[in-house]
C-alpha cells in the first residue's frame, strides 16, 4: 500500500509544487509581493476539502462523468490562467509599467485551482484508505514520503530557478510554463476521453517499458511536461496545440512589449530639445 | 527580505528529505522482496513438515482458519487430505514451485512440492494480502524512524545554522549598536575566516572616515582660531580710526563706520559660534556629566542675558518645577543661551518668551517658546543644518545670526542623548523648542532634589 500511496500522492503534490516553484521564482524576479501564495494555498486547501467531501455528488452529475468533466475544466482553467500569467510576465519584464497586482492575482488564481484539483484527489484517496486500520500505517507513511519527495523537489527547483541569471530565469520559466500548461491540457484531454467526451483511440507509441509512468522519474516528467507513456493521437494533438498557442502568445507579448518600449524611447527622444 | 537561515534550512531539509525518502523507498522495495522470500521459505518448511506426517493420523478434511490452506494429492490425482477452505481440485496445477491464484474470495500464494518418498503432491498456501500486510508492517517499522526523525533533523539544522550564523549576527549587532560618532574599529570576538574581509574593510573605512572628520574639524577649528587674531586687530584699528576721525572733526556722514562695526561684531560672533560648534561636537567633547538642576541653570542663563531682552522690551518668564538631570554644565549653559538668543532674535519688540522646565513621563525637559514668526513645519528638519537660516539671509525678522546656534544645540542635545522636539508655541505665532532628556540620564525627581 505504501508504494501505491507514494506514487499517487507524489503525482498530485509534485504537479502543484512545480507549478508553485516556477510562479514563486518569477514572482520574486519581477518583484511581485509573494503574499498571493499563502492566501491561495489556504483558499485552495479549504475548497479542496469541500470538493473532496462533495465528490460523490459531483461525480453523479452529467450521467456519472461529473468528476472527470469537473477536473478537466479545472485543468483547462489553469491553462488559461497560465497563458495570462505568461503574457503579463513578459509585459512586466520588458515594459516595467504593468500593475503587479494583475500578475499576483493571475498567479494566485492558478495556484488556487491547482491546489483544489490536486488537494481534492489527495483528500479523496486518504479519506478512503486511511479508514482501514490495517492499511493506515502504510497509507500514512506513503503519503508522508510522497509529499516529502514532492515538496523537496519543488523547493530545490525553486532555488535552482532563482540561482539562474535574471534573463535566463524568464526564458526557463516561460519554457517550463509552456510545458506545464500543455501538460494540463493533455490531462484534461485524458479526463475527457475517460468521460467519452473525446474519442478513445489506440496509442501512437508506448514508452512504458523504457520509462514507466509509475516510477519517480516518470512522475517527475508527468508533472513537468505531462509525460504519457502511450498517448493517443488526440492527446498528442491537444498537447502540441496548447504548447504552440502559448509559444505564439509569448512571442506576440514580447514583440508588443519591445515595440512599446521602442516607441516610448522615440517619444522621449522627440520631446528632448 | 531573503533570510540566509530560512534558505539554508529549506534547501538542506529538502535535500535530506529527498535523499532519505528515495533511499527509504528503495529500502522498502528491497525489504518487501526479502520478506516475501522469507515467507516463501516458511511455506516450504510447512510443506516439508507435512511430507513427514504419517497419513493415517490425519483426517481427509481439516477445519480451516482462513489464513492458511493445504492439500495433499496422490500420484494418481486422488485427494488425500485438504483443508476445508480449499476447492475440490488442486489449488494450482500440480507443478513444483510458487504460484499465485484466486479462490474463496482471496488471492493466495501457493507452494507445490512433490515428495518422491511418499509419492504425494503437497500444496501449502497463504493469503497473499495477509502476507503483504505482515511484511509491510515489519518493513514500516524500519522506515518509520527515518520519517519521524525529519522534524528532529529540522530542529537540529535550525539550531546548527543559527550557531553558524552567530558571528554574522554579532557583527550586525556591533554595527547596529555603534553610535554615529563612534569611529573606533569593530570588535568581533574570534571572527570566522569568511567574515574577516568584511570586518577588515569596514574597519579600514571607519579609519578613513575618522581621519577625514578629524581633518575637517581641525581645519575649521584652526581657521576659526586663526581668524580671531586679525579680527581683534581690525577691532583695534577700527576703534583707533573712529578716534582719529573724531579728533580730526570728521563725522561719519555715510554711516560706513557704523556698518563696519556691525559687520565686525557679526564676524566675531560667527567665529566664536564656530569655535563653540567644534568644541561641543559630541565626537570629541570631553563631557563631564554631573547631577544638576535644569531650572536653576535656566534661571542663571536668563539672569545673565536679561538686559538683552529688556532692551527690546520683551517679557521673559520661567515656569515649571525643578528638574534634576545629569549633564555638562558648560555645554548646557551654551545650549540654553543659544535657545534664548534665538528666541530673543526672532521675537519682535514687546513680544513674549516663556521658558519651562518640567517632567514628561519621568523624562526631564526644558522648553523655550517665543512669539516670533515661527517656522513652517516643512522647514523644521533643516534648521539644525550648519549655516541654515530660515528664508536665507532675508529673514522677515531682519535678525542677524550665524546660522550655527541650533547646530550647536543639536550637538549638545546629542551629547546628552536628548531628543529635540519642535512645535508651535502657545502664543498666536512662534516656535516651541523642547529638549527632552532621557530617563536613563539619571533624572532626579524634584522632591528628591530638594530633600
Amino acid at each position: 500500500m505504501l508504494l501505491n500511496t507514494v506514487i499517487i500522492i507524489l503525482r498530485e503534490v509534485l504537479e502543484a509544487a512545480l507549478l508553485i516553484s516556477i510562479l514563486l521564482a518569477m514572482s520574486r524576479r519581477l518583484r511581485v509581493d509573494p503574499r498571493w501564495l499563502p492566501l491561495s494555498l489556504l483558499l485552495g486547501g479549504a475548497v479542496a476539502v469541500l470538493v473532496g467531501t462533495q465528490m460523490r455528488g459531483i461525480s453523479e452529475l452529467l450521467d456519472g462523468v461529473g468528476q472527470e468533466v469537473f477536473d478537466a475544466f479545472l485543468q483547462l482553467a489553469i491553462y488559461v490562467l497560465l497563458l495570462c500569467v505568461a503574457v503579463l510576465m513578459i509585459r512586466s519584464y520588458y515594459s516595467q509599467n504593468t500593475v503587479p497586482g494583475g500578475i499576483a492575482a493571475a498567479m494566485g488564481a492558478a495556484v488556487t485551482l491547482a491546489v483544489i484539483r490536486e488537494g481534492s484527489e489527495i483528500y479523496l484517496f486518504l479519506s478512503a484508505f486511511s479508514a482501514d486500520p490495517d492499511l493506515r500505517p502504510g497509507v500514512l507513511s506513503g503519503a508522508f514520503i510522497g509529499a516529502g519527495i514532492g515538496f523537496s523537489i519543488g523547493a530545490l527547483f525553486y532555488y535552482f530557478l532563482l540561482a539562474l541569471p535574471r534573463r535566463t530565469t524568464l526564458a526557463v520559466a516561460c519554457v517550463l510554463m509552456t510545458l506545464v500548461a500543455a501538460g494540463m491540457c493533455i490531462q484534461a484531454a485524458q479526463l475527457l476521453i475517460q468521460a467519452d467526451w473525446l474519442p478513445a483511440q489506440s496509442s501512437l507509441w508506448d514508452t512504458g517499458n523504457w520509462l514507466p509512468e509509475g516510477s519517480v522519474s516518470g512522475q517527475l516528467l508527468y508533472a513537468l511536461v505531462g509525460y504519457e507513456a502511450s498517448p493517443s493521437p488526440v492527446e498528442v494533438g491537444v498537447y502540441f496545440s496548447a504548447a504552440l498557442l502559448m509559444v505564439a502568445l509569448l512571442f506576440w507579448a514580447r514583440y508588443r512589449a519591445e515595440a512599446g518600449g521602442r516607441k516610448g524611447e522615440r517619444d522621449r527622444a522627440a520631446s528632448t530639445p | 527580505m531573503r533570510s540566509i537561515r530560512v534558505f539554508l534550512l529549506v534547501a538542506l531539509l529538502s535535500t535530506i528529505t529527498l535523499v532519505n525518502f528515495l533511499a527509504a523507498l528503495h529500502g522498502y522495495r528491497e525489504s518487501m522482496a526479502a520478506a516475501q522470500q522469507l515467507l516463501d521459505r516458511q511455506l516450504a518448511a510447512t510443506a516439508a513438515l507435512l511430507e513427514k506426517l504419517p497419513l493415517q493420523q490425519v483426517q481427509s478434511e481439516l477445519p480451516a482458519d482462513g489464513e492458511v490452506a493445504l492439500q495433499l494429492w496422490g500420484e494418481d490425482g486422488q485427494s488425500l487430505l485438504k483443508s476445508a477452505n480449499t476447492p475440490g481440485r488442486p489449488m494450482v496445477p500440480l507443478e513444483g514451485g510458487y504460484r499465485e491464484t484466486n479462490f474463496g474470495n482471496y488471492r493466495w500464494r501457493v507452494y507445490t512440492h512433490f515428495s518422491p518418498e511418499s509419492g504425494r503432491w503437497i500444496q501449502v498456501a497463504e493469503r497473499a494480502d495477509l502476507r503483504f500486510q505482515l511484511a509491510e508492517r515489519v518493513v514500516l517499522e524500519s522506515i518509520l524512524p527515518t520519517l519521524l526523525a525529519l522534524p528532529l533533523a529540522a530542529l537540529l539544522i535550525w539550531l546548527v545554522i543559527g550557531r553558524g550564523l552567530s558571528s554574522l549576527r554579532e557583527l550586525a549587532n556591533a554595527l547596529r549598536e555603534k553610535r554615529a560618532e563612534d569611529l573606533e574599529p569593530l570588535q568581533v570576538s574570534e571572527p570566522p575566516q569568511e567574515l574577516q574581509p568584511v570586518i577588515r574593510s569596514t574597519n579600514a573605512l571607519l579609519e578613513r572616515l575618522g581621519a577625514s572628520f578629524e581633518r575637517e574639524r581641525r581645519f575649521s577649528a584652526d581657521a576659526a582660531h586663526e581668524l580671531r587674531t586679525p579680527i581683534s586687530a581690525i577691532q583695534v584699528h577700527l576703534h583707533n580710526l573712529e578716534r582719529e576721525l573724531q579728533d580730526a572733526g570728521l563725522a561719519d556722514r555715510s554711516g560706513s563706520l557704523g556698518k563696519l562695526r556691525l559687520s565686525v561684531t557679526r564676524m566675531v560672533d560667527l567665529v566664536e559660534q564656530m569655535l563653540t560648534l567644534f568644541r561641543t561636537n559630541p565626537e570629541h567633547y570631553p563631557a563631564r556629566l554631573e547631577p544638576l538642576d535644569l531650572q536653576q541653570l535656566a534661571r542663571e542663563v536668563i539672569a545673565e542675558r536679561y538686559e538683552l531682552f529688556s532692551a527690546r522690551q520683551q517679557s521673559i518668564s520661567l515656569q515649571g518645577t525643578a528638574v534634576g538631570i545629569r549633564g555638562d554644565v558648560f555645554a548646557l549653559t551654551v545650549m540654553i543661551g543659544n535657545l534664548l538668543s534665538n528666541a530673543g532674535k526672532y521675537t519682535p519688540e514687546r513680544g513674549e518668551i516663556l521658558v519651562t522646565t518640567a517632567l514628561s513621563d519621568s523624562r526631564g525637559y526644558i522648553q523655550v517658546e517665543d512669539s516670533g514668526p515661527g517656522i513652517p513645519a516643512q522647514e523644521r528638519s533643516k534648521i539644525f543644518e550648519r549655516f541654515y537660516r530660515v528664508g536665507g539671509d532675508c529673514h522677515a525678522s531682519q535678525a542677524e545670526g550665524s546660522g550655527l546656534g541650533l547646530s550647536i544645540v543639536a550637538h549638545i542635545a546629542r551629547l546628552h542623548r536628548a531628543e529635540i522636539q519642535l512645535s508651535d508655541s502657545r502664543f498666536d505665532t512662534g516656535l516651541c523648542v523642547r529638549i527632552l532628556f532621557p530617563a536613563s540620564s539619571g533624572t532626579v525627581l524634584p522632591g528628591e532634589e530638594h530633600a
